[in-house]
């Protein structure tokens, strides 16, 4: 079975970052709406409903966001799976508009975090890894440290992926960071997780991104022609229960998230163009690169070292400087990866432009369950 | 909500597990669950078998107390509240077949190493509304020179 496309009408943020405390969710929210409304020549008139993804901001944020927009009384569903949330309101959306539910929805990402995270993020105090000791840098850390002894790989190998994202970041004007860094800097990062640093970890971030999709009798409502980006489906799997004693970074979870990608697109990974990959951690690009199959198995860390991972290199991942770099507002990564690709498909991505992209792809992965592979992942899968 | 203790209702509770079905607290023992179809152990204990997915037949057992470093971190930094650095590890139990995440102590995080034989002992993982300690677990490195 496969849905029909999502079409991208318009895409807008606001630029991630550390904000004042009265620089609140709904404010952000409705910044980064109002942009991708404009962007797509909407008026709130021709909106059907809202999709909005967060964590942390409380009941019926969406609800609040919608009262400050002008969208009050609007189907509005809030949808939370940790760091895929934002991917997951693209693909409740996509789902609604495959359906005939609506025509033009609006989706938002968005997270305020800055004033009540700190520290690091752990799992819920109900799940027993929380009773254990666990947050997520020291997941990552074991997982390098294992990647490491199983595959020869360097410390100085996984430190690159920063290096790289941080590079990209520059061309980004909605990027938190925009300084290139050096890998002396990486590894001499204050520890966080060893073997990880400072700056092998994703920041604390507020933002917000948003996104207008459409069905074709949408693009009809908002006069729009001419080819838009599409939105050809969107993966959603959860970890699974472990057993035995095998690869710790066998990533059969994000194995099975690509699958789910290429069933429902109907497109292949070989036509991956570039990739926005969820790179909370810099060990954690390189592993998820190799589950989906789109990185030979062992060999990701030394991909990014020999820059086949940069712009100009056989697979481009992540030129919006991804979670390291553009940051990491937990709510709104999936939307602003899905902003990303709408423009890298659009050819206005300027200096971060992947040149002549046609198909690219977004994955998220949300949150960790004890005994499992991981909470939720999504892959988005794009094209022009 | 604590677990009914019935063994005496004048007595203090003085420890109890974390969480119900957890550990033994004599012998000190992780509680996993045994497939009766597929013999695949798993920890924490479920009602159903991850690998043949069977629901029925399943047995609570006790693991063994030994086990292996297959991965670790020194963590450095923590939400508040938490004291740091501390050693989390990936601990293999090579007789079950089980893997599971546990803090490991006895040894200076500079000595921690892949493949450090540790074994099993049970420590205080927060305090019940009664006072009781709510044991849950950890793994200490076995001294080489010892017979632990």
């Amino acid at each position: 079975m496969s849905l029909a496309p999502a079409h991208v009408a318009g895409a807008g943020m606001v630029r991630f970052g550390k904000y004042p405390a009265d620089v609140t969710l709904e404010r952000m929210a409705a910044g980064a709406a109002r942009a991708a409304l404009a962007d797509a020549g909407a008026d709130l008139g021709q909106v059907d409903g809202l999709y909005v993804g967060h964590v942390f901001g409380g009941p019926v944020a969406g609800q609040r966001v919608a009262a400050q927009v002008g969208l009050d009384g609007r189907p509005v569903s809030n949808h939370e799976n940790y760091c895929a949330s934002g991917a997951t309101a693209v693909r409740e959306a996509w789902v609604a508009l495959a359906a005939g539910l609506h025509d033009v929805v609006l989706v938002i990402g968005v997270e305020k975090m800055t004033d009540r995270i700190s520290g690091g993020v752990r799992p819920d105090p109900g799940d027993l890894d929380a009773a254990v000791g666990y947050v997520m840098a020291a997941g990552h850390a074991m997982s390098a440290r294992r990647y490491m002894a199983d595959h020869g790989a360097t410390r100085e190998q996984i430190a690159a992926v920063a290096v790289k994202n941080h590079a990209h970041s520059v061309h980004n004007p909605f990027a938190q960071y925009r300084k290139p860094i050096s890998l002396e800097q990486v590894l001499g990062a204050r520890q966080i997780a060893e073997p990880l640093g400072l700056l092998d970890c994703s920041p604390i971030s507020d933002g917000a991104a948003a996104v207008v999709l459409c069905s074709p009798a949408g693009l009809r409502r908002l006069g729009l022609s001419g080819p838009v980006p599409r939105v050809l489906g969107v993966g959603l799997v959860s970890g699974a229960v472990q057993t035995g004693l095998g690869d710790l970074n066998a990533e059969d979870v994000s194995r099975r998230a690509g699958e789910e990608a290429w069933k429902l697109s109907g497109v292949g990974p070989d036509e991956i163009d570039l990739v926005e990959m969820h790179d909370c951690f810099t060990i954690a690009e390189v592993v998820r690169m190799e589950g989906l199959g789109l990185v030979p198995h062992g060999r990701g860390a030394a991909w990014a070292a020999d820059g086949h991972t940069a712009l100009g290199g056989r697979l481009p991942v992540n030129p919006s400087g991804g979670l390291l770099s553009r940051g990491h507002p937990v709510g709104a990564t999936g939307a602003a990866q899905v902003c990303e690709l709408t423009w890298q498909l659009r050819g206005t991505a300027g200096g971060r432009q992947v040149d002549g992209a046609r198909t690219a792809l977004a994955y998220c992965k949300g949150g960790t369950v004890n005994g499992t592979d991981g909470g939720s992942v999504t892959t988005v899968v794009m094209a022009r | 909500m604590p677990p009914t203790n019935t063994s005496d209702a004048s007595a203090p509770v003085r420890t109890r597990p974390f969480r119900e079905g957890l550990v033994s607290l004599e012998p000190p023992r992780l509680l996993g669950s045994r497939c009766g179809a597929c013999a695949t152990a798993t920890f924490p204990p479920r009602e159903f078998c991850p690998a043949c997915r069977a629901v029925e037949g399943l047995e609570k057992t006790e693991l063994d107390r030994r086990g292996r470093i297959h991965s670790f971190t020194v963590v450095r930094q923590a939400p508040p509240g938490v004291a740091v650095p501390y050693v989390l590890a990936w601990v293999d139990l090579p007789a079950d077949q089980v893997r599971l995440m546990s803090t490991v102590v006895g040894a200076e995080p500079e000595a921690v190493e892949l493949g450090l034989p540790v074994e099993l002992e049970l420590t205080p993982f927060a305090t019940g509304e009664d006072g009781a300690e709510l044991l849950g677990f950890r793994f200490r490195v076995i001294d080489g020179e010892e017979n632990a």
